[in-house]
């Protein structure tokens, strides 16, 4: 019977293009907009030493409006 | 320095600012120290544990130096968030690079994250970047990490129906390369003019010299770049209908200002992308007057 013999290439087939699938949404390309807090969304406290060697958090930086928390890669290179 | 005068720009809406990367204290002090940062919080997050809290933590780093470099999507990740030239060991450990501000409960009122080699421009950049604006009716000078620039213009005055040009001297500093057109293909940053204009006056193409070719070994591409001094010209037309008349006659002085976008690279590492705030400043002669001058020489 030609079903028989069709059903495991298909399967296969279907197979591999789940795998395809799959390894496609394990890796997508990084989409920076999707990364950290979110408008509205509470940002992590942090304790951290400034260049003076005190440490601050996220209280200590505030201003009376807020605050802006800037990443850098570095300041070196 | 510009970041402790942006900082007092901040300060004074009522915002505390934090600037926070790995590195060491003792990095950020002798930083602090060279530019003259004493207000602004310099934080050392050394084992990145803050980065990651925020969720920013850029893994492509790693992932490009791991198992899976030649998967081309982390290929394509590497280039556009670490670099050029490939993974760097030293970016291990780094965020995306982005800034978040808050209202005093610590929520994100607004945030801005820029992609490392097709940046938009974000306030992070120019808040950070930008100095006091280069003025070409000044034919004023100045720097940033990579260039020099002069800006100057062909006539103080104008008046409808003329036209001018602005002009960009740029003096790459030793070692560093801007992108020249064509490179913009390859992903690169082409160096660029831009000017908010009124209705009245009609922008022509941006003149640029002919570039040469720049060989990147590790990736085996050639890319059109400027290595050596050059100038961008920027020619203007004042419109000559009615309405631009109308318009030119209610004014005596016109400021423009636009800004030079660039990405600057040296044989090592690619900046970040920056712009620089350029003015200028032009008096608007009435069109009479001109006629008459014309009339009685």
């Amino acid at each position: 019977m030609k079903s028989t013999l069709y059903t495991p290439i298909v399967a296969a087939c279907l197979a591999l293009v789940a795998t395809a699938a799959l390894s496609a949404q394990e890796r997508k390309p990084v989409d920076v907009s999707t990364l950290g807090p979110q408008v509205g969304e509470r940002v992590p406290d942090f304790a951290l030493p400034d260049q003076h060697g005190r440490n601050r958090t996220l209280d200590s930086i505030m201003g009376e409006k807020g605050a802006m928390i800037l990443f850098h890669r570095s300041a070196d290179w | 320095m510009e970041l402790q005068e942006r900082f007092e720009e901040l300060q004074a809406e009522g915002l505390g600012v934090a600037a926070i990367s790995y590195d060491s204290e003792e990095v950020l002090a002798a930083f602090a120290e060279r530019h003259g940062i004493t207000d602004v919080a310099l934080l050392s997050d050394d084992d990145s544990a803050a980065i990651r809290a925020f969720g920013i933590y850029n893994h492509v780093a790693e992932e490009g130096l791991g198992p899976n470099a030649e998967d081309p999507v982390v290929k394509a990740d590497v280039l556009r968030y670490v670099a050029v030239f490939g993974a760097l060991p030293i970016a291990v450990g780094t965020p995306f690079p982005g800034t978040f501000v808050v209202d005093r409960q610590g929520r994100v009122t607004a945030r801005f994250f820029e992609e490392f080699y097709r940046e938009r421009n974000t306030a992070a950049n120019i808040m950070l970047k930008l100095g006091t604006p280069i003025s070409g009716s000044a034919g004023s000078s100045g720097e940033t990490a990579h260039l020099e620039i002069n800006a100057t213009q062909s006539d103080p005055a104008i008046t409808v129906g003329s036209r001018f040009h602005l002009a960009l001297d740029i003096t790459p500093k030793p070692g560093m390369h801007v992108y020249a057109p064509g490179a913009g293909d390859a992903g690169y940053r082409v160096v660029g003019l831009t000017l908010e204009v009124p209705g009245f006056l009609r922008l022509l193409p941006t003149d640029y010299p002919e570039s040469e070719i720049y060989y990147f070994e590790p990736l085996d591409e050639r890319v059109a770049v400027y290595q050596e001094p050059f100038r961008l010209v920027q020619e203007v037309v004042v419109e000559g209908d009615q309405e631009s008349s109308a318009q030119l006659a209610e004014i005596d002085v016109l400021t423009l200002t636009g800004r030079l976008d660039y990405q600057a690279c040296d044989d090592r590492i690619c900046y970040d992308p920056a712009s620089v705030p350029l003015t200028w400043t032009l008096t608007v002669s009435p069109l009479d007057r001109q006629r008459a001058l014309a009339a009685g020489q």
